[in-house]
């Protein structure tokens, strides 16, 4: 796969303070890409450097082969952004609001309302297209900007936080129009976000810290790579599994007649517990989650910050 | 549809559906043509035509105002994130200037027209050809006064700031621009603030329309304020519609610039204010 957005030794000084320090990567074409990290990673910075809005201090960024420095106005035209902060007009109605986008994106006068028609069923909101944006919901004003950032058919689709502050069943649906997009228009998302387990539908993940890229993979691979598998076992007696996990050098918690303990992976645990499976009343076994991954890496629960 | 006719669009309905807007500017327009043509009527009795003289006054410093004012605009599309959503579009920065400057002037002419519509009603006389070369000064002025604002807008970030250094800059030059003040009258000291002064020329071309002074000689117009001899050098109304445009375009290419600078990191401050709310619209 082509990469589609190519950052090369990119940082970003405000004054002496270090936003984003010296990071290099690259986003393939038609893939789903996330940014994570604490606020205050840097994030943001690198975000709105590749939407234009913010000049770099030094490195080469490219989207779609061109430079976001140099070639601002076609780099514009690529790309669709939905910022973390609303950016509506509130006194427009929504489907208002994608016509002056079409305009300002230049859409075919012809394509104009079958585009808008199309983005808004996709975010369904369709039934809505009249209303004034200043009434509407947080999570209809969220859909009504995906909605937007899409109607002029951009290569790459920015999210930062798009579902921050959603109700659970809104942000599934966020999660299931961004799905939809990419397979129907195989176009590249480029987000970022505080939900760990949302980044799971991933294909890329970089989590940042400190302005510094500190991991840059597949959620499968740092899964992989910094977590192991749980395996939580209730016993009619615990002696015969404690004495076998003793043997191996495998460290255990005991809590009642249930042992708690964790392998690198979950093959491993197979063994064992096939050995005793006559003691075993049940059990349960925990694949790493990508929020230990980030506990793994940063020290940090991203839900703390 | 072209973006910067668009923006103007855009602006145009905001304007037109918050009622409030439109009402207010409309009294605050006839508010001042009854306040000046009656109580200053007396003050004037040495002219020809003493309400053409200070009606056309009136109108252009109501066309003054309320384009300054009109650029504040960008100042909620800033603290509502919409300004955002124009800068990272694939629009010439020279555009989004243009659209913006355009909105505050068809805006300010609209209220230009109205007040000299309700000013023939108090007795100003002008003719149809006259109505309409009012309307177009009315309309290129208010380009170079929206531009004006457009910048000092941009400058102050929010729209405390933007009420403070707007008034402080509209005071003075209002008062010597001759629109109430004859120009004649103005102490020595001051003249070089006239004659550096936008407001100066544009209302100086007005008069000359309004009171059809094309007939007097060039002693004439610089005897009653509509055209300024500086050491020798006479600047005829026309000129003087020059000048204007001249400046306009200063502040345009000033405006260009500042959005052209990538770290908009006013956005960010405007977005912080967002929690504390929206700076509330005229």
């Amino acid at each position: 796969m082509n990469p589609i957005i190519q950052v090369k030794h990119f940082s970003k000084k405000y004054g002496d303070f270090t936003a984003v320090d010296d990071i290099s990567f690259t986003v393939d074409e038609g893939s789903i890409f996330a940014f994570l990290g604490p606020n205050g990673a840097g994030k943001s910075t690198t975000i709105n450097t590749l939407c234009t809005i913010l000049d770099k201090t030094e490195g080469a960024l490219t989207i779609n082969g061109h430079d976001v420095a140099r070639e601002r106005s076609l780099v514009r035209k690529d790309i669709g952004i939905v910022f973390q902060d609303s950016t509506l007009d509130s006194q427009m109605t929504v489907e208002e609001n994608l016509k002056y986008h079409c305009s300002f994106y230049k859409v075919p006068k012809n394509e104009v309302q079958e585009r808008i028609d199309f983005a808004l069923d996709l975010v369904e909101l369709t039934e809505w297209k009249r209303a004034v944006v200043g009434s509407l919901s947080g999570g209809m004003k969220r859909r009504a900007e995906i909605a937007r950032g899409l109607v002029h058919d951009p290569k790459v689709l920015f999210l930062d936080e798009p579902t921050t502050g959603l109700d659970p069943q809104t942000r599934a649906n966020v999660w299931e129009y961004i799905r939809r997009l990419q397979k129907q228009k195989n176009m590249t998302i480029f987000l970022t976000t505080h939900y760990m387990d949302e980044a799971e539908v991933c294909s890329k993940i970089v989590i940042m810290d400190h302005g510094k890229i500190v991991a840059h993979d597949t959620p499968e691979n740092l899964k992989h790579q910094y977590t192991g598998t749980e395996v939580d076992v209730v016993c009619t007696s615990t002696e015969p599994l404690e004495s076998a996990l003793q043997e191996r050098d495998i460290s255990y918690r005991k809590d009642g007649n249930k042992l708690v303990f964790h392998t690198k992976k979950a093959p491993a645990a197979l063994e064992i517990l096939s050995e005793h499976r006559e003691t075993i009343t049940d059990f349960e076994v925990k694949n790493g989650t990508l929020n230990e991954v980030f506990l793994a890496i940063t020290g940090k629960e991203i839900r703390e910050l | 549809m072209n973006p910067i006719t668009a923006i103007l669009q855009r602006n145009l309905l905001n304007y037109v559906r918050s009622k409030g807007r439109v009402l207010g500017a409309l009294f605050m327009s006839m508010f001042m043509l009854v306040m000046f043509s009656f109580l200053m009527k007396s003050s004037m009795s040495g002219l020809d035509a003493p309400m053409n003289y200070l009606i056309s006054g009136v109108i252009i410093m109501s066309v003054f105002q309320v384009s300054v004012n009109n650029s504040s605009d960008i100042l909620s599309d800033i603290s509502s994130g919409y300004m955002k959503e124009v800068l990272v579009a694939p629009i010439a920065r020279t555009q989004i200037s243009m659209g913006h400057i355009l909105s505050g002037a068809v805006i300010a002419t609209l209220q230009g027209v109205v007040t000299m519509i309700v000013g023939i009603v108090l007795g100003l006389r002008v003719n149809v050809l006259q109505i309409l070369l009012l309307a177009a000064v009315m309309m290129v002025s208010a380009m170079a006064f929206s531009a004006i604002g457009l910048f000092l807008a941009t400058v102050s970030r929010n729209s405390p700031a933007f009420q403070t250094i707007s008034s402080m800059i509209m005071m003075p030059l209002t008062f010597v621009s001759g629109a109430y003040i004859p120009t004649t009258i103005i102490p020595v000291f001051l003249l070089p603030i006239v004659y550096l002064n936008p407001l100066t020329y544009t209302t100086s071309i007005f008069r000359y329309i309004a009171l059809g002074a094309h007939t007097l000689t060039t002693e004439g117009l610089v005897e009653q304020g509509m055209a300024f001899s500086i050491g020798g050098f006479v600047i005829t109304p026309l000129m003087g519609l020059a000048i204007t445009v001249l400046i306009g375009s200063f502040f345009f290419v000033l405006c260009v610039r500042k959005f052209n600078r990538a770290d908009f990191s006013t956005i960010k401050v405007a977005a912080g204010m967002r929690g504390g709310g929206a700076p509330a619209r005229r």
